[in-house]
């Protein structure tokens, strides 16, 4: 636990929100395992999708984030 | 057969095909070399139908089995995702009229067509939303998941769009990128059983607003009475749950989009290969009567001409 009492977690001071750290922890958590189990967790992470942000009701290039094992 | 039946039937039968003999001949000119003197009803016509149904038919059904299979397949990661935000209902209460000043309503939709009425119903609930929570300093935008919804949304709503995310996720557990809002409606289809979908839409509030809500008591306000373990605040710990809670809404609602997506298909094949059995049936019984009544007329023909050589 953070010892800097009432002060904000590192990560989030950094910028990042709670989601993706406990996704990095998963991730870390997830290399931990041993060889027939890491296999399957480590396919489970994966993720694909296509995020466009629209500006003024046009959207812009669309950026495919296909997250492997590495974030 | 007698030959006293077959005049019979050839006198019930004179009149009407005189004339349609003539026009099939017509038409059998078109479709196929037809030698001079010889008039054939074409049966040509029908049979390309029948075939063609007969394909469809096969291809919906198949459909139907791999929606049905991916159904199973999709249900219990669902079942098992509901587990993951009950324990937020049960803590924080589920808040769908809290007045807010900036709103934004997720849709989510699918990809992939040819299943039936679901992703109309989810745009029709957004709009409506849109309506409700629109005011004086209301603000409202959308974020679409989903071709579909994206499609529908496009004509009439284009400014309020922020963000749209298409193509599939398997683990959308790693949802980082933040819109700023205050309340968040997640729109979507819920799975009750095979052959229903409820509509549904969840409400995640930010985490300023639930600072508000539990101030003014309720079922919020009992949070004071939880014990905060290390050294954060109650503001971070509200602000990190609302994330999660944020988060696994979504993935949740995702996945029952999904499971309603299948069994919607499934449904809507296995209508469409019924109603394609319907068309063969029929366009069966058209093939036959069209094939009997060039058989009738030959043998009129025949009988006629026979008849008239014996004078």
């Amino acid at each position: 636990m953070a010892s800097a009492g009432g002060a904000a977690p590192f990560w989030r001071a950094a910028g990042m929100t709670y989601i993706t750290y406990s996704n990095i922890c998963a991730n870390l958590v997830r290399n931990c395992l041993k060889e027939p189990f890491k296999a399957e967790a480590i396919s489970r992470e994966k993720v694909h999708f296509s995020l466009s942000k629209w500006v003024d009701g046009k959207p812009e290039k669309p950026t495919v984030r296909s997250e492997g094992a590495d974030h | 057969m007698a030959m006293a039946a077959l005049r019979r039937e050839g006198r019930r039968f004179a009149t009407p095909l005189l004339s349609s003999p003539i026009r099939s001949s017509i038409i059998s000119h078109s479709h196929e070399e037809v030698a001079n003197g010889v008039r054939s009803i074409s049966t040509q016509v029908v049979r390309n139908r029948m075939k063609s149904v007969k394909n469809i038919q096969k291809i919906t059904k198949a459909m139907k089995m791999v929606a049905a299979s991916k159904l199973r397949a999709i249900q219990t990661r669902t079942e098992n995702s509901r587990g993951l935000w009950q324990p937020f209902t049960a803590l924080l209460g589920d808040a769908p009229s809290v007045d807010v000043k900036k709103s934004v309503i997720v849709t989510i939709s699918s990809d992939k067509g040819l299943c039936g009425g679901i992703n109309s119903t989810s745009v029709k609930i957004s709009r409506v939303l849109h309506k409700l929570s629109s005011g004086p300093e209301k603000e409202t935008k959308y974020v679409i998941l989903g071709e579909k919804a994206k499609a529908q949304l496009l004509r009439d709503s284009k400014q309020d769009i922020s963000l749209s995310i298409t193509e599939l996720q398997k683990n959308p557990l790693n949802y980082t990128q933040n819109v700023e809002f205050d309340a968040l409606k997640i729109v979507f289809n819920k799975f009750h059983s095979v052959v229903q979908f409820m509509p549904t839409v969840s409400t995640v509030l930010s985490p300023e607003i639930m600072e508000r809500e539990s101030e003014a008591g309720g079922k919020l306000g009992e949070l004071d009475s939880y014990e905060i373990e290390g050294a954060e605040t109650k503001g971070e710990v509200l602000q990190n749950l609302a994330e999660f809670q944020f988060s696994c809404i979504l993935f949740n609602g995702v996945l029952e989009n999904a499971c309603s997506e299948q069994g919607a298909r499934m449904s809507a094949m296995d209508s469409s290969s019924r109603n394609a059995g319907d068309m063969l049936d029929r366009l069966t019984l058209t093939y036959n009567r069209t094939r009997q009544a060039s058989i009738t007329t030959e043998l009129i023909e025949i009988i006629s001409g026979a008849s008239a050589l014996e004078g």
